[in-house]
């Protein structure tokens, strides 16, 4: 088993470093459905996420139970409420969207909002009370206190979004549900993971994850170092 | 530093103005993906195939494939499910042309009475291609398995040593057509496994997953008390055994017994029931695979040296418990024609 262990580690480095086109479209599109996913989940996200942890409302504890339930959504169920939806038995089954990149989007997108959404508000719940009475004393606005404070909390919210990400390129359930793991089109780390296990090419499939370890921690730590230097 | 602060100073100066500017990229991102795959859910020259794992994780179907697409244009999505799974795909509209192994199923799927309305889910069934069952398992053979045994011998003697505890039978579980034949064998003496060993995994096993994953749970369990047997069909077996060194073949077909054949068949998806499947490139996909070259490429394909396929359009009658009616060879004839002349 060890010797099988190295072997992956060197057949990925190999893999890696020739090319090979195989494993860069599973990098590709492994990046590019989580990135969109979770970039637009922030866009969503953000802005509700943070008015609610700015304002005081009717129902907040309420809203606030629910994203957290949200938040621990079981991915292959995601997975299968947007199987069933895209699904040509389905309602929005016209647009053909099953087993492509867009339904992978979907399904993640969906998974990401509640979380950067639930980070965002308690992000901004958390911030000492004196700033805002300070920021609010200075004249400010309901829209500046609300950008002053994000801009405070902003380490928390970037960690939001680290971790929406993280889930989103590590996940399996779903996106094998709504991408078909399709070789070419929709197979990533995961699925691909998934696959060379079950045909017994423990090499590659060592590979693969030692390629998507070293690849997130170089993300991490290029964001980690962004996240210290805009402070 | 100083071309740095006028842009941050900017970005302050038009929040608003930038905020725009994102949503519209990321809205034209996301737009752009949605209008791409949705013209490829359009376009007719791709093609979504639903299909057993054992087909594509032998690697027949990645060597096939290249082949017809460099012959007709058309690209072709593989969707590897079990059996039961690619005939739901092919009911619901989301394969166009189903390639599977289970006879009676593929039957139901093309008989009118069975589908919606009177009209079935297939039109036409063409036959592919066939191999057999092999009951695989390790060297200490608690079930005694013998190379002379017919298959209800082997049955029997599988339930036995289940019953006393001796093995554990490894089932895929999961509606494929391994998993049909496997319940159609345990038929032949009487067994109904998922009811007999019900909540017994130690002697059940049902696994749930696909051929290769299911060999490699067998392979895996080498405990003395309870050693793993599986139902395996050959092409599976013939891609994977150099990985499951410690299984051997325990059973197999003696003297053409029709019950361990496993013809497979291709059917493409009714566009009555589902406008937006692509018939026709469908219907010349099945025209390649039954058509001479495409027969001979399935004959042709090797693994460890070893034939995993046997092509059988048109002549499965004798050998391999199908049948082609002359209908069949005249429907099919029209889309082998353009791929007469190739030599694999």
């Amino acid at each position: 088993m060890a010797n099988e262990i190295i072997e992956g580690i060197l057949e990925g480095l190999r893999l890696i470093f020739t090319f090979d086109p195989e494993v860069w479209g599973v990098i590709e599109v492994s990046f590019r459905v989580s990135l969109t996913s979770t970039f637009l989940a922030a866009l969503v996200a953000l802005p509700i996420g943070s008015f609610i942890g700015l304002r005081k409302f009717k129902g907040k504890k309420e809203v606030t139970n629910l994203i957290n339930t949200f938040m621990g959504f079981p991915p292959v169920v995601m997975g299968l409420i947007v199987y069933l939806l895209l699904s040509r038995s389905g309602p929005f089954g016209a647009f053909g969207l099953l087993y492509s990149t867009s339904a992978m989007i979907i399904a993640q997108f969906l998974l990401a909002v509640p979380i950067i959404m639930g980070t965002a508000k308690a992000a901004i719940e958390s911030v000492d009370p004196t700033l805002k009475e300070t920021v609010l004393s200075l004249g400010a606005n309901e829209r500046q206190l609300w950008w002053e404070l994000i801009k405070h909390s902003k380490k928390s919210i970037i960690a939001g979004f680290l971790v929406a990400f993280g889930q989103a390129i590590s996940e399996v359930g779903a996106v094998m549900i709504v991408g078909g793991n399709i070789r070419w089109e929709t197979r990533t780390f995961t699925t691909s993971i998934v696959l060379q296990t079950r045909m017994g090419e423990f090499g590659m499939a060592i590979a693969l994850g030692v390629i998507l370890i070293v690849i997130a921690f170089i993300v991490n730590y290029g964001l980690t170092r962004l996240q210290t230097r805009v402070d | 530093m100083s071309t740095r602060k006028p842009l941050k100073q900017l970005i302050i100066e038009h929040k608003t103005a930038v905020l725009l500017v994102l949503i519209i990229v990321a809205g034209g991102s996301i737009g752009t993906y949605f209008a791409i795959d949705y013209l490829n859910a359009q376009n007719p020259e791709r093609i979504t195939l639903a299909t057993t794992t054992s087909t594509y994780d032998s690697g027949l179907l990645d060597y096939l494939l290249p082949k017809f697409t460099e012959q007709t244009g058309i690209q072709i999505k593989v969707l590897s499910v079990g059996t039961g799974t690619a005939i739901q795909y092919g009911k619901d509209g989301n394969a166009d042309v189903i390639l599977v192994h289970s006879r009676s199923r593929e039957d139901n799927f093309v008989n009118a009475s069975l589908g919606v309305d009177g009209i079935p889910y297939g039109i036409h069934r063409a036959c592919i291609m066939f191999n057999d069952f092999i009951i695989v398992g390790h060297e200490t053979n608690p079930a005694d398995l013998q190379p002379g045994d017919n298959i209800t011998t082997v049955m029997t003697k599988l339930r036995n040593a289940i019953d006393t505890g001796n093995m554990t039978y490894y089932s895929r579980g999961d509606d494929s057509g391994t998993h049909s034949k496997e319940k159609a064998l345990w038929a032949e003496i009487g067994v109904d496994a998922e009811i007999r060993w019900q909540n017994q995994p130690n002697k059940y096993t049902e696994t749930g997953q696909g051929m290769a994953a299911t060999l490699l749970m067998t392979y895996e369990d080498v405990e003395a008390v309870h050693e793993g047997y599986t139902l395996v069909d050959r092409g599976t077996w013939l891609s994977f055994y150099e990985n499951y060194i410690s299984l051997n073949i325990l059973a197999e077909s003696i003297g053409g017994e029709d019950l361990l054949l496993n013809p497979y068949g291709a059917i493409p998806v009714n566009p009555i029931l589902h406008p937006h499947v692509k018939y026709l490139s469908a219907c010349r996909f099945v025209g390649f695979l039954t058509s001479p070259y495409g027969q001979s490429l399935i004959n042709a394909y090797r693994k460890n040296n070893q034939i995993l396929f046997h092509a059988s359009f048109g002549i499965c009658n004798h050998n391999c418990s199908c049948t082609t009616t002359n209908d069949e060879i005249a429907i099919w004839s029209p889309f082998q024609a353009e791929y007469a002349g190739l030599t694999v």
